[in-house]
C-alpha cells in the first residue's frame, strides 16, 4: 500500500514574487537593521582608530598609570577608571535595595491606583535628564550629603573609609555615589518589576497557603524565581552609572591620584565626567588621548550590556516557558 | 475486616486562626501606637537636640520605627509577624526615600525656576546677556528654538529607521535576527558622552567643520534609535497574528498588509515608542557639549553656525557662576522639565489605549 503514494512535486507555494512594494518595503527594513546592527562596530572601529596613537605611545601605563600632563604628552587615566568603579559600588549600595524595594511594592504590596502611580513615578524619574540632576545634585543636594558626611566622620571617624584630613566634604565619591544611586534606580527597578510580575502567581498563592509569610514568600519563591532577571537589571544599572556624565561632572571632584578608600574626602574621579570636562580645551594629543579614554568606557559599558541583555533576555525566555 | 481507628487528638485550633474576627482593641490599639509613637519620639528628640530632619529621620525615626513594628507584629501576629513587620518597614522607607528624592528634585525646581520665568525670560533670546545680567533682560527663547530643530531632525531621521528596525525583526524570518536584536538592545546602554566622540572622531577625519547643530542630531540619533527599535517591536509583536493572516488571505502584498493593517491597529504604541524615544534624548547634554557651540543669539539654521539647545543653555551658566546665572539654568531647568512632562504625559495618553 505504501508503494502506491506518488510523489508530489516539489511545488513553490509563492503564488508570485514578491513585488516591486514589497522588495522596497523589505529592503528599507533590511537596512534600518544592519544600520542599527553594525553603528556598535563603526564606533568601536572609529574610536579606535582615532586613538591608536595614544595606545601606542602610553602602552598599557595608560590605563595602569595616574598622570595627566599635556605638557609632558602622558595620559594615564588609572585613577578615573578606579574612582568610576566607587562611586559605581557605592551607588549600588543604595540602589540595589532601593529598587527591589520599590519593584516589590508596587508588585506585591500596593493597592492598584498606588502602584500605577509609584510606576508613574519610577518612569518620570527615568526620564529626567541629567542635566536637571546635576543642577540638584550641585545646588540642593550636595550641602545636605555634606553635612551627612561631617556627621559620618564625626562619630565614625576611626573607621578608615570615613576618615577625612582635608575637611572638606564638598564634592566627594559619597555624594556622587547617591547621585548615581538616583540615575541607577529607574532601571533596576522597572527590570525587577517586569520580572517580578513574570513570577507565578499560582506559585506565589500556593506559598501563601502553605502558611508562608509575606516575608517567607518573597524570600522562597519571588526572588529565587526572579534572581535572574533581577540581576540582569542591576548590570544594566552598572551600565548607565558608569556612562553618566553631567550629573558625576558637578558633584565631584575630578583628582588625578588613585582614591579607593576615603570616600568622604573631595577627591573622586570617573572616566566620563573627565571626558567632558578635559574636551573643551583640549589639544590634538589630548584629543586623542580622550577618545581612548572615550575606547575603554565604550568597551566596558558594552560588555556589561551585553551581559545584561543576555542574562535578561535568557530569564525571559525561561519564565515564558 | 477490621475498621482502623485514627488514634489523634483532635487538633487545636491556632489562637491567631480566627480571620473572621475582628482585631481585638488591644491589637489595634497597638497597631496605632506602632504607627505613631516613633513618629512623636522623632519629632521630640530632634526638637531637644537639634537634629536636622534628614539625620533624624535615619538615625531617630527608622530604628524606632522598626522596633516598634516587630513588637506590633508579635501582638497581632505571633513570632512569625516579626520578619513581615519589619519587611514592611523596610520597604515602605526605601520607597518614600525614592519618592522623597523626585519630590525634592521637582519642587525645587518649581520654587527656584519659578523665579526666573517670566514673558520675556520665554520669549526673548539672550544677546548681550552676560553673567552680571539682571534677571530682566535675556531669556532662552533660542535655546528652545535650537532644542526642538536639533532633536526634530534627529527624530525626522531616527523614527523611520527605527520603525524599520522594529519590522525587520517581528515581519521577516531573517536569521540576523536575534544578533540584531541582541545588538540594539546592549546598543540601549551607549554612554551619550561616547555617541559625542564617536560623532567627533568621525567627521573630524572626513573634513567637515567639527561642531555643528546636525552633527548633534547625528549624535542623538544614536542614543533615540535603540529606543524606538526595541519599543516599535514590541508593539508591532502585540499586533495578533490573525491581523496579518487575514490581510494575507485578501491577497494583500505585504508592504500593503503592514501600512494599512498592521500599522494602525499598532498606532497608538507607535507613537509611545516615538514619544519615550523624545524623552530619552530631549535633555541629553554631554553629546551636545561635543559637537555643538552654544551662542546666545537665535539661530534657525541647524546646518551652520553655532546653536544653543536649553541643556547646553543650562551647562553654560552653572558653569559661569554668578548668582543670576545660577537662577538662569534653574529657569531654563524647569522649561526643560515642563518639556519633558509633556512628552511624558503625552505618552502615557497614547500608551493607554491598548488592544
Amino acid at each position: 500500500m505504501g508503494s502506491d503514494v506518488t510523489k508530489l512535486e516539489r511545488v513553490d507555494l509563492f503564488a508570485a514574487k514578491p513585488g516591486r512594494g514589497d522588495r522596497i518595503f523589505f529592503g528599507f527594513a533590511g537596512l534600518a537593521a544592519y544600520f542599527s546592527f553594525s553603528i556598535v562596530f563603526l564606533v568601536f572601529i572609529f574610536l579606535s582608530w582615532r586613538s591608536a596613537s595614544t595606545f601606542q605611545e602610553q602602552g598599557l601605563a595608560f590605563i595602569t598609570g595616574s598622570t595627566w600632563s599635556a605638557e609632558s604628552g602622558t595620559f594615564q587615566i588609572l585613577p578615573m577608571i578606579v574612582g568610576s568603579l566607587v562611586l559605581v559600588f557605592l551607588a549600588l549600595i543604595v540602589a540595589v535595595p532601593s529598587s527591589i524595594a520599590m519593584a516589590y511594592f508596587i508588585e506585591f504590596m500596593a493597592p492598584k491606583r498606588v502602584a500605577r502611580l509609584t510606576t508613574n513615578i519610577i518612569d518620570l524619574l527615568a526620564a529626567m535628564p541629567s542635566i536637571v540632576i546635576a543642577l540638584w545634585g550641585a545646588f540642593i543636594f550636595t550641602p545636605v550629603a555634606a553635612e551627612w558626611g561631617k556627621l559620618l566622620n564625626h562619630y565614625f571617624g576611626s573607621v578608615p573609609i570615613f576618615q577625612n584630613d582635608v575637611d572638606n566634604y564638598y564634592r566627594s565619591p559619597f555624594i556622587g555615589g547617591w547621585i548615581l544611586a538616583i540615575m541607577m534606580i529607574p532601571i533596576i527597578t522597572s527590570v525587577s518589576r517586569e520580572v517580578m510580575s513574570r513570577v507565578d502567581k499560582e506559585l506565589i498563592n500556593s506559598a501563601y497557603a502553605l502558611g508562608a509569610t509575606r516575608f517567607s514568600a518573597m524570600r522562597r519563591v519571588v526572588i529565587p524565581t526572579a534572581r535572574g532577571g533581577i540581576l540582569g537589571g542591576i548590570l544594566l544599572g552598572v551600565g548607565r552609572g558608569l556612562g553618566e556624565t553631567i550629573a558625576i561632572l558637578y558633584t565631584i571632584n575630578l583628582i588625578f591620584h588613585v582614591n579607593i578608600f576615603r570616600i568622604l574626602e573631595n577627591r573622586g574621579g570617573a572616566v566620563a565626567p573627565m571626558i567632558a570636562s578635559f574636551y573643551g580645551e583640549a589639544d590634538e594629543k589630548s584629543i586623542s588621548a580622550l577618545l581612548a579614554a572615550g575606547v575603554v568606557l565604550f568597551g566596558a559599558t558594552l560588555l556589561v550590556n551585553m551581559i545584561a541583555t543576555y542574562i535578561v533576555m535568557r530569564s525571559e525566555k525561561k519564565m515564558a516557558s | 475486616m477490621t475498621i482502623q481507628t485514627l488514634d489523634r487528638a483532635p487538633i487545636t485550633r491556632p489562637k491567631s486562626a480566627t480571620p473572621w474576627r475582628r482585631n481585638s482593641a488591644t491589637k489595634r490599639i497597638s497597631i496605632v501606637l506602632a504607627g505613631t509613637l516613633p513618629l512623636v519620639i522623632t519629632i521630640f528628640t530632634a526638637q531637644y537636640f537639634l537634629l536636622p530632619g534628614a539625620t533624624a529621620l535615619l538615625t531617630v525615626f527608622i530604628p524606632l520605627q522598626l522596633v516598634a513594628s516587630a513588637l506590633a507584629a508579635i501582638k497581632v501576629g505571633g513570632r512569625r509577624g516579626i520578619p513581615d513587620a519589619i519587611l514592611t518597614v523596610v520597604v515602605l522607607s526605601l520607597v518614600s526615600l525614592v519618592v522623597i528624592v523626585l519630590g525634592s528634585v521637582l519642587f525645587n525646581l518649581a520654587r527656584k525656576g519659578s523665579h526666573a520665568i517670566s514673558r520675556q525670560f520665554l520669549f526673548y533670546n539672550s544677546t548681550y546677556v552676560t553673567s552680571s545680567t539682571s534677571l530682566d533682560y535675556g531669556g532662552v527663547a533660542h535655546a528652545v528654538i535650537g532644542t526642538f530643530l536639533i532633536v526634530g531632525l534627529a527624530a525626522v531621521v531616527t523614527i523611520p529607521l527605527g520603525i524599520g528596525t522594529g519590522v525587520f525583526l517581528t515581519e521577516t524570518r531573517s536569521r540576523m535576527r536575534g544578533p540584531v536584536r541582541f545588538i540594539s538592545q546592549a546598543m540601549s546602554g551607549l554612554p551619550s558622552i561616547v555617541s559625542g566622540l564617536f560623532i567627533f572622531s568621525f567627521f573630524a577625519v572626513a573634513g567637515f567643520s567639527v561642531r555643528g547643530g546636525w552633527l548633534g542630531s547625528l549624535a542623538l540619533l544614536l542614543l533615540m534609535l535603540p529606543t524606538i527599535a526595541r519599543l516599535s517591536e514590541e508593539v508591532l509583536k502585540l499586533v495578533p497574528q490573525d491581523l496579518r493572516a487575514a490581510a494575507m488571505a485578501l491577497g494583500a502584498p505585504r508592504n500593503r498588509a503592514f501600512f494599512q493593517v498592521i500599522f494602525p491597529a499598532a498606532r497608538s504604541g507607535m507613537i509611545t515608542a516615538v514619544l519615550l524615544g523624545l524623552a530619552r534624548i530631549v535633555g541629553e547634554t554631554a553629546p551636545l557639549l561635543m559637537t555643538t557651540v552654544p551662542t546666545n543669539g537665535t539661530n534657525y539654521n541647524p546646518f551652520s553656525g553655532q546653536i544653543s539647545t536649553l541643556p547646553t543653555f543650562i551647562y553654560k551658566w552653572i558653569g559661569a557662576g554668578s548668582d543670576f546665572s545660577v537662577q538662569r539654568a534653574w529657569g531654563a531647568a524647569l522649561v526643560l522639565m515642563i518639556l519633558v512632562g509633556t512628552i511624558f504625559v503625552l505618552a502615557r495618553i497614547f500608551g493607554k489605549q491598548k488592544f
